[in-house]
């Protein structure tokens, strides 16, 4: 999966290949998905709820730097995959899901596998995590039309979140939003579907 | 058979058409409400060719079913009635695993897409095989049952309009199942009463059972509102049936809309209930004094006409759930006219919902009007200082979904009309998503470039502002150059929100990109065409269709060049292009696929029987001919109606009933003409000619006639379709009756080509007037009749 899926479409962050070796995805499907687990794709985990496909996870990985020091805010925690390859690199995370099913799920996976690093809140993740706030990168993988206030506020100064706009089984715009010198600015990177839509030179 | 026989029949066959265009529109809404449109827009298409299979199947096993032909229809049409009664039973449970969200990410799925076609087409086959078989069997009165089919279908679309005050979509299959079933009971053969009738009835406590206790929707997970309704605390707290659509308003305390909001904003953002219609986001019900420090939308692009200046009086058109209209009282109009055509929606916010949004329509300041904003453009003399159009697109792009939806609002025609009500120094506002590849933003530009040119403003770049966030785009046009202190303002805004000026008199290029980069530049130097003298080959080389659209072509989220695909192709990557543009790659595919199934199930099987005789090629030119321009014709006119009602229901209602039921009328007096081929080429002649005039002057009679009252639209849209519809009617009656004198062997295969041809033709239809408009498919209408007139003048 890394080899083809990853490190082939550009993915050359190396903390973050190592860390999409080291989990194993099938533990983060439902029973009915374990075959396709390692598939090119997003899968259904239920509640209208989706498991990123591979590629993006790595690549929302890839775009934060993600080092050994920082603390990160994810907010959807989902499965926990995203979670749980943040923590392969970094020392903690701290992971919001708002549906409960969900959230008490993600919390059992992550402890049987041994993830101490992460904490899964189950909450509404538009306040963020206040109390444990500054965070050095937030991952938000359940995108609203507006970028919470609390977010921006509770992002450290030189900090990065990584947002992805539009439907996973369609088109994704990756949105990066960075915090320099108190001022916000943002990227949109290029839609992704399975692979990038790179627009090749004419 | 007797008299009584006879008129049972009749009723029999009214009672089952009615059916299956009340089943067809039921299916519509209930898929829709479920899945994505464009999926119902499949299954249809599909289950419509029920009809053609089951001309195959009467073609191939003709001498059983004339055997039995009593027995056989009372029992069909019983089955029709079962199949319709349990289609949301039978297709959740058997194949409640598709999901068309996940069809192009597990393909398993696909096997799961084709048994839900099977389920949707089968009570379509029994149906239409019930149908063929009386007009086999009942040939020689041929002009009086088909006068009755089309009486019923007529009926049929305003029973289902009345069924949808009374039910909820979930019931309405088993209340439509009923019609079938009381068919089948009608006409239970003599000698089967005794051991039938007590099982009919019984049958009957089917559509009862399912009408009191409906089966549960299998609403797919991933619709906005299944994903509303899964957050902790969320629940309806209201629902109600309605021909506007099943209306739910959802309560999520965890729900905050806000969109484009600027990344300075660091209050809270409060939680509001949605309003949804057939399981489809409409609007949030936001309480406009939470916080009476700010409004939100202060805080987005689409603040900057308020920026510009303080317009006096502003008009918000297709005003959803009154979120502008709220902003603009907000912001200190004194006027604020709201369109919405959603009588129902409307009532509901002023009454039950008043208390949700803080009595916004109690407002003096606030008129409030349930029309399609151009039909409200039309028959409104007032002058505005500021008129808003609604948002273009949703977050995160739609991928094309909204391919067909003619947008009546945003083409050309509708920014000349909304231009003549602009007062001297009047402005017009619209926003919209980015999109990648940019279409939308370029597209609305380059309808407003174009406005301006048509009204004699040649500079354009002096009435124009755009400011960028990091989703949204805000494009104001206004009548007088922009001064330097109107500007200066923009440009302050835009440092205070973090946004970035995109056009805007004195623009240098450095300032476009300080707060939202793309990685894709080339949007800029798009913009700047768009607004230059080289816009028309501009629009010529740009991949994707941004020439405005017109009320010819009123699909403004329509973008795909079918001549760029295998370009798209190459630059964006293997199987990206259905995901750029999904509504019209579906369209196409359904295209396809019916014409595939029509040719495998319909076509073919018939090369292998052995029919006798002459008359093939007739049979062929004849039936699809008028199978094809009877649809072509019956789309536009629905299409061009719902401009004119500013509904789309009331305007496919209106169309439908009006044109079956004079179809049905023409089709009785056809059958006291003499079957001559004076006759029939007399009356092709007419209808291609009656074609041709209304190419010319349907559009232009119904804009004169926009302003009359209600009751007077109905009657003079009557007056409008019923002579063509009348001559419509006759060549099908006749065809069959010359048929059964000449070679009867063909009636089966003259119903099943009829069928096919008309289900095929409504998607063509529709591809036609994306890609050349209105104009061309009722030309392409009138040659389809001239083959038929063809096939008359040279049969043999």
């Amino acid at each position: 999966m890394v080899s083809e899926q990853i490190a082939r479409r550009g993915i050359k962050h190396v903390q973050t290949l190592d860390a999409m070796r080291k989990v194993e995805r099938h533990l983060f499907v439902t029973p009915g998905n374990i075959r396709m687990a390692y598939a090119d794709s997003p899968l259904s985990i239920g509640y209208g709820q989706t498991i990123s496909q591979p590629y993006i996870v790595a690549y929302m990985t890839q775009i934060i730097e993600p080092k050994p020091a920082y603390k990160i805010l994810e907010i959807g925690t989902g499965s926990g995959y995203q979670a749980a390859v943040l923590a392969e690199i970094v020392d903690k995370v701290y992971t919001i899901e708002i549906v409960p099913e969900l959230g008490e799920t993600a919390t059992d996976r992550l402890q049987k596998l041994g993830y101490d690093n992460v904490e899964v809140i189950k909450a509404d993740g538009y306040y963020g995590l206040e109390e444990r706030a500054p965070f050095d990168a937030i991952v938000v993988t359940a995108a609203s039309e507006h970028i919470p206030p609390s977010l921006i506020q509770q992002l450290k100064e030189g900090g990065k979140m990584i947002i992805p706009v539009g439907s996973p089984f369609l088109v994704q715009t990756l949105m990066l939003v960075e915090k320099k010198k108190g001022k916000i600015s943002t990227s949109s990177l290029m839609p992704v579907r399975f692979v990038p839509f790179t627009r090749s030179q004419e | 058979m007797n008299n009584a026989g006879n008129r049972r029949i009749y009723l029999s066959l009214g009672l089952l058409s009615a059916s299956l265009i009340a089943f067809q529109l039921a299916l519509m809404q209930l898929i829709s409400a479920v899945q994505w449109n464009h999926f119902a827009y499949m299954v249809i298409s599909i289950a419509l060719l029920g009809f053609g299979a089951s001309g195959t199947l009467l073609a191939l096993t003709r001498k059983w079913f004339e055997r039995h032909a009593d027995f056989a229809l009372c029992l069909v049409m019983l089955l029709t009635g079962v199949s319709m009664s349990g289609i949301i039973l039978f297709s959740s449970a058997l194949f409640g695993k598709f999901d068309t969200y996940l069809i192009f990410v597990d393909f398993s799925n696909t096997k799961y897409l084709f048994l839900s076609y099977l389920s949707f087409f089968i009570p379509f086959f029994f149906g239409a095989l019930a149908i063929g078989l009386i007009y086999i069997q009942y040939v020689n009165r041929i002009g009086t049952m088909y006068f009755a089919d089309l009486l019923g279908s007529g009926l049929g679309g305003i029973f289902l309009l009345g069924l949808l005050w009374l039910l909820y979509p979930a019931q309405l299959p088993a209340a439509v199942a009923v019609l079938p079933i009381v068919a089948g009971i009608l006409i239970i053969p003599k000698s089967w009463v005794r051991r039938l009738i007590i099982p009919s009835l019984l049958l009957l406590f089917l559509p009862v059972y399912l009408i009191i206790f409906p089966s549960e929707l299998p609403v797919s997970e991933f619709k906005s509102l299944s994903r509303v309704l899964n957050m902790p605390g969320s629940e309806v707290y209201m629902e109600m049936k309605s021909p506007y659509g099943h209306i739910q308003v959802i309560e999520c305390p965890s729900l905050r809309y806000a969109p484009g909001l600027s990344l300075s904003f660091t209050e809270d953002i409060p939680v509001g209930d949605v309003l949804y219609i057939n399981g489809n986001w409409f609007g949030p019900l936001a309480d406009r004094t939470e916080n009476d420090k700010s409004h939100f939308l202060d805080y987005t692009t689409h603040n900057l006409a308020y920026v510009i200046s303080e317009p006096g009086s502003v008009l918000i058109l297709d005003g959803g759930t009154g979120l502008h209209a709220g902003h603009a009282l907000w912001s200190g109009a004194s006027k604020v006219t709201f369109v919405e055509e959603n009588k129902k929606v409307l009532d509901l916010l002023k009454n039950e919902l008043a208390f949700k949004i803080d009595s916004l329509f109690s407002d003096p300041k606030l008129t409030s009007i349930s029309l399609h904003s151009r039909s409200f453009l039309l028959a409104d003399a007032s002058h505005y200082d500021l008129i808003v159009l609604p948002p273009i697109e949703s977050f995160g792009g739609s991928s094309g979904v909204n391919a067909l939806e003619e947008q009546y609002i945003l083409t050309l025609d509708a920014m000349n009309d909304i231009w003549d009500h602009l007062s001297d120094k009047g402005m017009i506002e619209v926003t919209s998503w980015m999109d990648y590849p940019v279409r939308n933003p370029l597209k609305i530009l380059a309808t407003l470039v174009e406005t301006l040119e048509q009204k004699g403003y040649m500079e354009v770049d002096q009435h124009l502002i755009a400011i960028r966030s990091w989703g949204t785009i805000s494009f104001v046009l206004k009548k007088t150059p922009f001064t330097p202190d109107e500007v200066s303002s923009v440009r302050d805004f835009c440092e205070l929100m973090y946004f970035d000026p995109v056009l805007l008199p004195g623009i240098i290029s450095s300032e476009r990109s300080v707060f939202n980069h793309l990685e894709d530049s080339s949007f800029f130097s798009s913009v700047d065409q768009i607004v230059s003298s080289e816009r028309n080959s501009f629009y010529k080389n740009y991949d994707f269709n941004i020439k405005p659209a017109t009320d010819s072509k009123p699909y403004f989220s329509q973008y795909l060049k079918l001549d760029r695909l295998s370009k798209l192709h190459n630059l964006f990557g293997q199987g990206a292009v259905p995901f750029l543009e999904i509504g019209y790659f579906i369209t196409l595919l359904t295209f396809v696929q019916i014409s595939l199934i029509a040719f495998i199930l319909i076509i073919l099987p018939l090369f292998f029987t052995k029919w006798k005789g002459k008359g093939k090629v007739y049979t062929l030119f004849h039936f699809s001919g008028i199978g094809i321009g009877f649809m072509f014709v019956e789309i536009i006119f629905i299409q061009q109606f719902i401009l004119y009602f500013g509904n789309p229901v009331i305007a496919a209602s209106a169309v439908l009933s009006g044109m079956l039921i004079s179809s049905g009328v023409g089709s009785l007096v056809s059958s006291r003409l003499k079957n001559s081929n004076r006759n029939i080429t007399a009356i092709l002649f007419l209808v291609i000619l009656f074609i041709l005039f209304y190419t010319f002057i349907l559009t232009p009679a119904l804009r004169v006639s926009t302003n009359l009252p209600f009751f007077l639209k109905i009657l003079f849209s009557t007056l409008l379709i019923s002579p063509l519809a009348f001559f419509m009617g006759m060549p099908f009656p006749i065809g069959l009756k010359y048929l059964d004198g000449h070679n009867n062997t063909l009636i089966p295969w003259a119903w099943g080509i009829n069928g096919c041809f008309s289900v095929i033709s409504t998607v063509l239809a529709t591809i036609i007037a994306v890609e050349a408009g209105f104009f061309w498919v009722m030309l392409l209408a009138s040659l389809a009749y001239g083959f038929a007139l063809m096939a008359n003048i040279f049969k043999r």
